[in-house]
């Protein structure tokens, strides 16, 4: 049997019901930051989704303890890198979208080099600096970007615009300086990954059609209650982002510095 | 003084008891939290530092972040509902 076709006629008519979920522009790109457990089934949706063209930034290895939720690796892929075992999955399956892939960490360095010719930005990461990071670079090169992450049964997803306004910093000031829940430690079950991940292809998708109808609110996904809830976010005059007389007009390494992370989370 | 309803994130749930959401009372958040402290101690510290609310946690009463409001001063009247929204990286 052949590969199924990008779109199905009854994914056409659905889509023709609402503009923000047209087929994305070929020309399109989708940054996506992290090859992990919401990454791998956020790259699936898109590929379902039409994107044309998708790059990923990872520099991990896949290891034992990913494979219950980083649905594109198995068990032989340990040790690899994971943006090579990610591409090579993710092009059987899409033969028709342009992966490329980086091997590097998002960095102040290099972020405006990886933001070059990103039409969208997926966060994707780990770590509560990295996502400070991806949220300043992309409201100063004026991308839009998705927000998400998940731990144990609780997922979140946040959309900013291109103008970005509300903003990642509008709801979470600054770099947690305790105790937060970004350890590996805390844990995360793998079917709460797929809803983030899902969540957050149809963010970009919806921000590559200039549909900017689901920023500003934070999505959250109870996996214990199987409830989705939307709460509003709104922009803070004193954001140091975005806000009325803006702090942050460069990405610098300092303002990034990680916490240690313990190993109790909130 | 008022009963309102809390919910509480999946990290906080091992200090409830496993319970996703409980009543509280009080006239203001303030006092909501700290009438949780007594029956679920540890929950303040874990939502509180010495400047107020921990600048990873929202607090909603309603769809309205308490940071837009009155912080742990905004009054609740009964029946009202606070949401506890912790940032989260896990990727």
């Amino acid at each position: 049997m052949s590969a199924a076709p990008l779109s199905s006629t009854d994914d056409r008519a659905v889509a023709s019901a609402s503009p923000a979920f047209a087929r994305p522009s070929p020309n399109a790109n989708v940054l996506l930051i992290g090859a992990g457990g919401i990454g791998a089934p956020c790259a699936l949706a898109l590929g379902q989704a039409g994107v044309g063209s998708l790059t990923v930034v990872d520099a991990d290895r896949v290891d034992l303890s990913n494979l219950h939720r980083q649905v594109l690796f198995s068990d032989r892929d340990i040790g690899r890198l994971k943006i090579a075992a990610f591409a090579e999955q993710v092009a059987a399956l899409f033969p028709a979208m342009h992966v490329e892939i980086i091997r590097a960490r998002f960095t102040a360095e290099n972020a405006r080099d990886l933001l070059g010719r990103a039409s969208v930005v997926i966060d994707a990461t780990d770590n509560f600096a990295t996502r400070f990071l991806v949220a300043d670079a992309c409201h100063i090169a004026q991308i839009p970007v998705v927000h998400t992450a998940a731990i144990r049964f609780r997922a979140t997803v946040i959309a900013a615009a291109p103008e970005g306004r509300p903003c990642y910093r509008c709801l979470f000031e600054d770099l947690p300086n305790e105790p937060a829940p970004d350890c590996g430690t805390a844990g995360v079950i793998g079917p709460v990954c797929g809803v983030a991940g899902s969540l957050a292809a149809d963010r970009a998708v919806r921000l590559l059609a200039g549909d900017t109808s689901a920023t500003g609110v934070i999505t959250t996904y109870d996996g214990l209650r199987s409830t989705l809830r939307d709460v509003v976010i709104r922009p803070r005059a004193d954001c140091p982002l975005c806000g009325a007389a803006p702090q942050i007009s460069t990405v610098e390494s300092f303002r990034y510095a990680a916490p240690a992370c313990p190993a109790t989370p909130v | 003084m008022h009963t309102v309803t809390v919910r509480i994130p999946t990290p906080l749930r091992t200090l409830t008891g496993g319970a996703d959401e409980v009543t509280a009372t009080g006239a203001t958040i303030r006092e909501v939290v700290i009438e949780m402290e007594g029956r679920f101690p540890g929950i303040k510290d874990r939502l509180l530092d010495e400047k107020g609310v921990r600048r990873f946690i929202n607090v909603y009463l309603g769809d309205e972040d308490i940071r837009f409001l009155d912080g742990l001063d905004t009054q609740v009247k009964g029946g009202d509902q606070l949401s506890i929204v912790p940032a989260i990286a896990g990727g």
